[in-house]
């Protein structure tokens, strides 16, 4: 099984020509390089070529302490870093035996869902760019600015907020912060079916991706593929529904589902799950349990020697932290495993055959984050 | 017409009162320039996200001239925004270096001011600085889009006190490069 | 089907594993007796429906991260007469079993049975080859090359085994706990 390649289908033989897709390109998503062969519109081969953001976080966090950790672990997945903060910690956590207090927990759902409708966001924009329009882009950040409003509001940051804590979440929220919440849900949820009449069933947009980049479902979990992705080929696997944590039990909402795997389904199960997390958000604000927002945990966290793995479900897959400790006050080894690494693998199979237009517009539905990617 | 132009400034002070055509050219084209930068679409890591939010709809960059470019050749600001890791370092001069003059380089957030976080990665450069010139650094932790702007009008204060006897137009910037801005004059 | 039939089935093929004595907290840990075992256990889990490879990873079992591993430059600290002062290399925990082994650890899922089972096996560090599960689970692929290029694992029959992450300049294995790094031209 070694790098797959496309049969020649003209009669007439081509060249072939070597082409790099990035790693400064606009519409890779970050520093994703990708090695091209091309025989006129059609990819022969594709090896993509990570490692260009790689900051060997994983070695550093064996000699930062714990809550030092939580700083590194907003610039995994930055466009959703409540996500990553909330496997960390919840990792650590279960190495040290504590559980934050109730409140502590539905904060914690309220903040990773605005953080997930922020991140969806950032896909309808960057996604419309990469297809050609660039008019929802702008209106998806206008709703974002929202956001990061509310998370300065409650974290004092915009994009890394190091919010969630070993034990619970900083500090507590002000009445304020519910109102506003409420009043942007209010204003949110006209807007998703906004974006759908600017993008989703707009004509061009349905031709660029209906069809394009086919998924199985069988495919998919070979290939160890998580989140939207997973999802739209049919595979009902999300992780609050399957280990829920912080009380997800509690909040109804429905795993969105596509059905054929390809390109707008990837791209439309995140618009649905952006209403979904409308539903979660008003549940959880409803539900708002009152109490403290810190569990008790020692000033130098030094778990006992131990292993433990936590993962949750970020905007853009199944993010799991394995962390093992020796007793000490640093990390004794810390794995992320990062869904938009594991995603991508499946480019160098998914990309041959495919028109270079068509391998941009599968690119941008998988929705990577080179910051997961590399680490 | 490339040797009249370089020869403007040597005429112009020959001239009675040729001072002030150059301090006019000079305000004429600084003005064009920093009116009008055209940075290139690099954004490395999480000061990209903060990046676009400084393009999109709450802070337009748009209304200081600035649209970016996908082609560094076409681009005349390069905004480093991210970290540096050893890998990138060198498409990052490469794509420096397909740049024309004159060229400017915003380097934003801690991660390439100088390391940022990552300070003592194994895989991470201690700053662009090490590689590329850089005009104007912006701190933070991603930056604010605010921290950005302010950037930009000091690379705006910057251009605009770039002079031409200095810098002499084509053949003289190709030389050696536009980092001379004006202080030698 | 249960995690305790799971597990109960695989004890019976294969009696010389057990259950770890370091278990990761709350799931079934498998610690597997050698890594001849791996290929067969794998596709024993695959065949009972345990068809999602989650993760893939190494943990270094050598001893506290040594220093050498990172670049720290001397930060000059006007407010403290001779600079700032260096960090002190991490002390080994004391009575903490460090060993001269590495373990590969494995999560597989069930997704249509909601299963989880991680799988341990060890390995000698100046040994470090395991036989490569991409033909059982296509996401082991590039998993298996970050093992490579971070801790030095060769994955015998990996179809491409090249590094993935580090740069082509970068020397050794960052991830091992005894990994010194070998200054660049960017560390001037």
């Amino acid at each position: 099984m070694s790098v797959p390649q496309a049969p020649s289908r003209s009669p007439m033989k081509t060249d072939q020509l070597f082409v790099n897709l990035g790693p400064q390109h606009p519409s890779t998503h970050g520093v994703l390089r990708v090695g091209l062969t091309i025989e006129g519109e059609l990819i022969v081969k594709a090896e993509p070529d990570i490692g260009y953001l790689h900051r060997g976080t994983e070695k550093l966090c064996e000699i930062r302490t714990y809550p030092q950790c939580i700083v590194l672990s907003d610039r995994w997945d930055y466009c959703s870093a409540m996500t990553n903060n909330l496997a960390y910690c919840l990792a650590v956590e279960r190495l040290l035996g504590v559980r934050a207090p109730e409140r502590a927990d539905a904060l914690r759902v309220v903040h990773c869902e605005l953080n997930r409708i922020a991140s969806h966001l950032i896909l309808v924009g960057t996604y419309g760019i990469d297809i050609g329009a660039f008019t929802p882009f702008l209106y998806a950040f206008r709703e974002r600015e929202m956001i990061l409003d509310l998370f300065e509001m409650s974290s004092g940051a915009r994009l890394t907020y190091n919010y969630i804590r070993l034990g619970g979440v900083m500090r507590d929220v002000t009445k304020e912060f519910a109102e506003k919440t409420r009043e942007f849900l209010a204003y949110f949820k006209p807007r998703i079916d906004e974006y759908d009449e600017l993008l989703s069933y707009n004509p061009i947009f349905l031709d660029r991706t209906k069809g394009v980049g086919a998924l199985s479902a069988k495919r998919a979990v070979e290939w160890g593929l998580s989140g939207p992705n997973l999802r739209a080929s049919g595979v009902a696997y999300d992780v609050r529904k399957w280990e829920p944590q912080c009380g997800y039990e509690k909040y109804p909402f429905k795993i969105v589902l596509g059905k054929n795997g390809d390109c707008f389904d990837r791209y439309h199960c995140r618009v649905r799950e952006m209403r979904e997390a409308v539903k979660i958000i008003e549940a959880a604000l409803d539900g708002l349990p009152e109490g403290p927002v810190m569990a008790k945990v020692p000033k130098v966290v030094k778990p006992a020697p131990g292993e433990a793995y936590a993962h949750v479900e970020g905007a853009r897959g199944d993010l799991g932290i394995y962390a093992v400790s020796d007793g000490t006050a640093c990390p004794y080894r810390l794995h992320v495993r990062a869904p938009s690494f594991v995603n991508l693998a499946i480019l160098q199979e998914l990309f041959v055959g495919q028109k270079l237009a068509d391998a941009i517009a599968i690119l941008g539905s998988f929705d990577i984050v080179l910051g997961e990617v590399d680490r | 017409m490339g040797i009249v132009l370089d020869a403007f400034a040597d005429a112009c002070e020959v001239l009675p009162g040729g001072s002030g055509i150059l301090t006019t050219t000079d305000a004429l084209i600084n003005w064009s320039r920093k009116s009008s930068i055209w940075p290139v679409t690099f954004g490395l890591a999480c000061c990209a996200i903060e990046m676009m939010a400084a393009y999109a709809t709450r802070f337009d960059f748009d209304r200081f001239g600035i649209i970016p470019r996908p082609s560094p050749r076409q681009a005349d600001l390069m905004i480093v925004a991210g970290t540096v890791a050893k890998k990138m370092a060198d498409p990052i001069v490469q794509i420096y270096r397909q740049m024309p003059e004159p060229r400017f380089v915003i380097s934003m957030g801690s991660c390439s001011n100088c390391g940022g976080p990552y300070y003592d990665s194994y895989a991470v450069l201690k700053g662009v600085d090490k590689i590329i010139p850089v005009d104007v650094y912006v701190a933070g932790c991603p930056p604010r889009p605010e921290s950005l702007y302010f950037a930009v009008m000091k690379l705006q204060e910057k251009i605009f006190e770039m002079k031409w006897k200095a810098t002499r137009g084509a053949a003289r910037q190709q030389a050696a490069g536009s980092r001379d801005l004006g202080a030698a004059a | 089907m249960s995690i305790e039939e799971v597990i109960a089935r695989l004890f019976s093929k294969f009696p010389a594993s057990e259950k770890s004595a370091a278990p990761v907290k709350d799931y079934a840990t498998i610690q597997l007796r050698s890594r001849e075992d791996l290929l067969p256990v794998l596709s024993l889990l695959k065949e009972q429906g345990f068809a999602y490879l989650d993760m893939l990873s190494a943990v270094d079992w050598k001893g506290p991260v040594l220093m050498e591993g990172y670049v720290r430059e001397m930060n000059p600290n006007a407010l403290q007469p001779g600079g700032a002062a260096a960090r002190p290399a991490p002390a080994p925990a004391p009575g903490f079993a460090y060993r001269d082994e590495m373990t590969a650890v494995y999560l597989l899922s069930n997704l249509p049975d909601r299963l989880k089972v991680f799988l341990k096996v060890d390995f000698p560090r100046s040994d470090a080859v395991l036989p490569s599960a991409v033909g059982l689970f296509k996401s082991a692929d590039w998993q298996e090359r970050e093992a490579y290029d971070l801790f030095g694992i060769a994955f015998e029959g990996h179809p491409n085994l090249k590094k993935i992450l580090t740069a082509q300049f970068l020397e050794g294995h960052p991830l091992r706990k005894d990994y010194a790094h070998v200054r660049d031209r960017f560390d001037a």
